[in-house]
């Protein structure tokens, strides 16, 4: 479209005012995000004017196949595919389910909806904070519940696994909400006259659900399934708050942050390898692209298939 | 002919109403229904009762029985940790942090966001692409440390403002909502003689209310959560935002529960005002950014 808001340098006035942004944008995203690759072939270390040197492939070859530290490396990553395996099935088929739940004929629907979506605007620290309170293990309401049923646990106090499962529950219980709130926007474009048709042909709930809702829900189903595996793969502040840097619980996102910028805050004083964090998050990077990219292809194809 | 097929539509439709209405009431469906509703409301009100009941205990009614309901209504918790918790400071601290960010970010949006909408710069679709790009590519937080750390503006409050005034999906969010404006309200506002600032800023902006709601809220959220940033960016204990407060805080008092959850509660009232204020724009504005991202 011709600009309309004057002639000759009066046309710069936009471009002025863009400008800003812009550069800002450069400085402090785009040039970053694209200089961590470069990055990862250095030993970067975090202190001012310290020395920055060519290394080539050495904090990858580091990283992948080098002894002890390679092998934790595996296990975070293998920690990390386990976390985003439970998180986005389980936060998936739970948010379908409120969701579906939800655009029923049910009163107090804005009640329920609003509860369950309000974790996700409370961040990690209030999120992490509220259940280590809820799993107090010395008689807190869930120590109690579990008692019942005779099974004693120390939480995230617990053994690795046994924690590691928990931050899973508080994960979901977080960010079920924007599983749910998709969905319920993705069933409101489904035509109310198909529910009807269906009706009147007399489907049961089960039929219509599996052969009206859930083929034109695809969009919605797209969506969720990207967002939970990307953000999960990637998730890892609860970690963080609810247990701290704990061995045999760290996932790889949590691991490129400690070697980085240490353990618990990042002081300038001790020396970082912010070279070796780099080529970590470049290899976090690449899993989340390959696993992001293979689930998209397949996606698409299902929504060929389905929806022509 | 017409007429007839609306009859015969509104008898199916009472039919249909007729059959719900009847089923409505002793439906096994519904009743399974509302159970696992009811089931996930225990599982979200369960930990956040849980929080309000502990903050107004004392911490030995606390000890003796952790589930119990508090009887002392112990409101001291709150002002014990207003003060020992340094909150005036940290709170202060966040709500600078961000009003600053999300004014600045917002009002540089708007001037990216509208040009580009319209075409009026040049490689208008190249630019709206940098942005998408952004989405998928790796994290910047090392190179962005370095270049902080080289700038001088590693542990400074207008450093970490900084960081927050960049953000793809807003800007998203605003082209999309902008390109709904008709665009004969340029043609005529530049007809009448107004200016382009001039008709950005009093025309535009209003117009596109909504829109800019919903991102500044969702770019608040983010900003007064943040806990991994100012972790990394924020060393002096003055300038920490109120999220790195509260770890430092649970550091101190961590197994002080009544305090530490009047700590939490402080924390957590502002954000569920707002968001049951603000509920709308914040759903509206992650279920476009998602569909869109």
């Amino acid at each position: 479209m011709n600009y309309l808001f004057g002639r000759g340098k009066g046309k710069l006035v936009p471009y002025l005012l863009l400008f800003p942004g812009l550069l800002i944008y450069f400085l402090i995203a785009l040039g970053p995000s694209l200089a961590t690759g470069v990055y990862s072939f250095t030993d970067a270390t975090g202190i001012k004017g310290a020395p920055i040197n060519w290394i080539g492939f050495d904090n990858y070859k580091e990283f992948l196949v080098m002894g002890q530290a390679s092998r934790d490396n595996y296990a975070a990553l293998g920690r990390t595919l386990l976390f985003c395996f439970f998180v986005t099935t389980i936060q998936f088929a739970l948010g379908l389910l409120i969701a579906v739940l939800l655009n029923s004929k049910i009163r107090g629907k804005n009640f329920f909806r609003t509860l369950y979506f309000m974790p996700v605007i409370l961040g990690a620290v209030i999120q992490g904070m509220i259940w280590s309170l809820f799993l107090y293990p010395m008689g807190g309401p869930v120590a109690k519940i579990m008692e019942l049923i005779g099974i004693h646990s120390e939480f995230l106090g617990g053994k690795p696994s046994e924690a590691f499962a928990w931050v899973i529950v508080v994960q979901i219980w977080a960010n079920m909400g924007t599983t749910m709130v998709i969905f319920i926007a993705g069933l409101q474009t489904v035509p109310g006259e198909l529910y009807e048709a269906a009706c009147v042909d007399g489907a049961t709930a089960w039929q219509t659900f599996r052969n009206v809702t859930w083929p034109l829900l695809t969009p919605s189903v797209n969506t969720n399934l990207l967002l939970n595996i990307i953000g999960s793969l990637q998730a890892w502040q609860l970690f963080l708050v609810l247990l701290g840097y704990r061995n045999g619980t760290q996932v790889l996102g949590y691991l490129i942050y400690a070697t980085g910028f240490g353990q618990t805050s990042g002081s300038v004083t001790s020396s970082f390898r912010q070279g070796y964090a780099a080529a970590a998050s470049m290899i976090l990077f690449l899993i989340v692209l390959v696993l992001g990219m293979a689930t998209q292809f397949i996606l698409q194809r299902r929504e060929r298939r389905i929806l022509g | 002919m017409s007429t007839q097929q609306d009859q015969i539509r509104k008898s199916t439709m009472n039919a249909i109403s007729m059959k719900s209405r009847t089923k409505g009431k002793l439906s096994k469906g519904k009743i399974l229904a509302y159970i696992i509703l009811i089931i996930f409301t225990i599982i979200y009100a369960g930990p956040i009762l849980m929080l309000v009941n502990t903050s107004l205990k004392t911490m030995p009614e606390f000890m003796k029985n952790a589930v119990g309901i508090a009887k002392s209504m112990n409101f001291q918790n709150f002002t014990e940790a207003w003060k020992k918790a340094n909150f005036p400071r940290y709170m202060t601290n966040t709500i600078l942090y961000t009003f600053f960010a999300t004014a600045l970010f917002v009002i540089s949006a708007v001037f990216i966001a509208f040009p580009v909408a319209r075409k009026y710069v040049k490689c208008s679709g190249a630019i709206l692409t940098i942005f998408i790009v952004a989405l998928f590519l790796p994290p910047a937080l090392i190179p962005q440390f370095q270049l902080m750390l080289n700038l001088n503006l590693y542990n400074n409050p207008v450093g970490y403002v900084m960081l927050f005034l960049s953000n793809p999906v807003g800007i998203v969010i605003l082209v999309n909502y902008i390109k709904t404006v008709p665009k004969e309200m340029d043609e005529v506002a530049s007809i009448d003689g107004c200016s382009y600032l001039r008709f950005v800023l009093t025309i535009v902006t209003p117009l596109i209310q909504p829109a800019i709601a919903t991102v500044a809220v969702l770019h608040a959220i983010g900003i007064w959560n943040e806990l991994i940033l100012p972790t990394i960016y924020l060393t002096s204990e003055k300038y920490y935002p109120i999220t790195r407060g509260m770890i430092v805080f649970q550091g101190v008092y961590g197994s002080n529960w009544p305090t530490l959850a009047a700590a939490v509660m402080i924390m957590t009232l502002p954000m569920l005002v707002l968001f049951l204020l603000l509920q709308r724009y914040i759903v509206s504005g992650l279920t476009q950014g998602a569909v869109k991202g």
